[in-house]
């Protein structure tokens, strides 16, 4: 009634995205994207940095590498909250991680990404209220 | 024995004292230090001190308003404000204690239930769940619970909803966000699934369905920065425009040497004042319960999916936000003029419950039936979250609150089940 068989379907599907394997040459091309924007990042101020770490931050997911990627992404909500695909990836990672920490039974990493994930929810309401 | 009865009868009946012994207790159950354990709990029973605090001065103001707005309007205006509710409730009622058991139980019901069921759902929004303990709390009071029960089958209902409520919104949330890992812990799921049914039978269908994002939308609320200002914005025009209704004689003799639309303007500040004072409270109260207590449920429930707050929907359909918010507002404010017709108590509209209950009903609006879907059902929302509230007045007045009604629909449902099933039940047998 409530779409629970959903549920079962779903799971092996996105199991599939996430062992998506990119090519040699996709790989590359981020990579080149990354170091080139890096440089960018550093030169630029405000709404500007903030969407160039979110192209980092979106690149460095594709390529699996999380840690970076969370890193890159909080500097762009950093320089300019906003809630486009930066932050959409960056709360996914934080459950992600958040979840990791769960079943390993890490309570000090459990609460830091809990308070992350609370922290994202005052950004989105602050974002559109319009706060800045 | 004397130790015993003068515990018993000094110590224990005092609500802020056993609140912080609840805290303490769980904070040497996780085995926190000294030092922690006695901050905890001191910072606990400050929470609920100030809490307290801030009810008096809401009690003070919404008494100064009932008046005037009986004199004006010759009926009864309530405002809805669960933070009101939740204050005279733990404070005027003397209640605060088993609200805060409550409160415990329902963590405990909802963990119980996501480990041993296949509703993998962990409620995160302490606030909410401190609002739904505060109903059932009171509706079971008055339908005659007392005692351990009256906090178990609190913690019971409160903790279904709790697994309940993240699990109806599921498959929209699904949709809206494309993924399954996060549910939505908000505790308006009644109004968001009453509103997507409502958009898919009158909105538009199939080919012919356009979302709300395509157009283009002020992308701020600006007037909505800060919660308190946008209080103020409603409550400052509801005072003085009430008291001029009310007259220059009648408001006088409440005002004492001050002019009378001034005290009126005072007021309104002081509501405000009274809720921000009470929310600076509960965020002390909650402050070092909740995250135990996540992380306890967390770690019981590895495979859970974590139910956050409304914002979390936000960054999927921002237009449908704004669209949910002013319809919201447009179909309460047709409610505070019907209901009165009806007999019900005039129900103010509650800015604040707009925008989150408003907005977040928008998406799952436009989700189902598109722009004409999201206004319609926007509209319809705005009645219908004012409607249920209404059916509580009775009730409240009866039990001695003092004009104010609760909020978030799904905690007026728990209320109404209360009312209408568990009280006459009891009654019968």
């Amino acid at each position: 009634m409530f779409g629970f068989g959903k549920k079962k379907a779903k799971e092996p599907k996105k199991q599939i995205t996430e062992e998506v394997v990119i090519t040699a040459k996709r790989k590359e091309e981020l990579l080149r994207t990354i170091s080139f924007k890096k440089e960018e990042a550093n030169q630029a101020v405000g709404e500007e940095q903030a969407k160039i770490y979110e192209e980092i931050g979106l690149a460095f997911n594709e390529l699996g590498e999380e840690d970076h990627a969370i890193d890159s992404l909080e500097k762009s909500i950093q320089a300019k909250k906003s809630l486009g695909n930066g932050y959409k990836t960056l709360l996914r990672l934080y459950n992600k991680k958040r979840a990791e920490a769960a079943k390993e039974n890490d309570e000090e990493s459990l609460q830091i990404y809990l308070k992350k994930m609370d922290q994202m929810m005052q950004v989105s309401k602050e974002v559109t209220r319009g706060v800045r | 024995m004397g130790v015993v009865n003068f515990i018993i009868e000094n110590i224990l009946t005092q609500a802020s004292v056993t609140i912080a012994l609840i805290a303490m207790l769980g904070l040497i159950l996780q085995k926190k230090s000294t030092g922690q354990v006695i901050s905890g709990s001191l910072k606990t029973m400050l929470g609920f001190m100030v809490l307290s605090a801030g009810s008096t001065i809401i009690v003070g103001s919404l008494t100064y308003f009932g008046q005037i707005f009986t004199e004006g309007f010759h009926m009864q205006g309530i405002i809805p404000s669960i933070e009101a509710i939740n204050g005279q409730a733990m404070n005027e009622l003397g209640l605060g204690r088993d609200i805060a058991l409550t409160f415990l139980a329902i963590f405990v019901f909802n963990i119980i239930i996501a480990r041993f069921t296949r509703w993998k759902y962990i409620f995160l929004t302490g606030q909410a769940i401190l609002w739904m303990a505060t109903m059932t709390t009171v509706f079971g009071y008055f339908a005659g619970l007392r005692g351990i029960v009256l906090i178990l089958v609190g913690g019971f209902i409160g903790g279904v909803f709790a697994v309940a409520m993240p699990a109806i919104a599921q498959p929209f949330v699904r949709k809206i966000t494309g993924m399954d890992d996060i549910a939505l812990g908000h505790f308006c799921t009644i109004g968001y699934v009453f509103e997507a049914g409502v958009a898919k039978l009158v909105g538009e269908k199939g080919e012919k369905k356009k979302s709300v994002e395509d157009l283009k939308l002020p992308a701020q609320l600006e007037f909505l920065q800060d919660t308190y200002l946008s209080l103020m914005v409603v409550m400052i025009p509801l005072y003085i425009i009430t008291a001029a209704f009310a007259g220059k004689e009648f408001a006088s003799t409440l005002s004492g040497d001050t002019n009378y639309l001034m005290f009126a303007f005072i007021q309104s500040i002081q509501f405000v004042v009274g809720v921000y004072v009470l929310l600076a409270g509960v965020r002390l109260l909650l402050g070092e319960i909740v995250p135990a207590f996540r992380g306890i449920a967390m770690r019981l429930v590895p495979n859970a999916k974590p139910a956050l707050d409304c914002p979390v929907l936000f960054p999927y359909s921002p237009n449908a936000v704004i669209v949910g918010f002013i319809t919201t507002t447009i179909g309460s404010v047709i409610a505070m003029f019907v209901l009165p017709v009806f007999g019900l108590a005039m129900i103010l509209p509650g800015m604040l419950t707009a925008f989150f209950a408003g907005g977040t009903a928008g998406i799952f609006g436009n989700l189902t039936g598109g722009r004409r879907g999201a206004i319609i059902g926007g509209i319809v929302h705005g009645f219908f979250i004012t409607l249920l509230p209404a059916l509580l007045v009775t009730t409240f007045n009866s039990m001695g609150f003092v004009n104010a009604t609760a909020t978030d629909v799904d905690t007026v449902s728990a209320a109404l089940l209360y009312a209408w099933l568990i009280g006459p039940l009891l009654k019968a047998f």
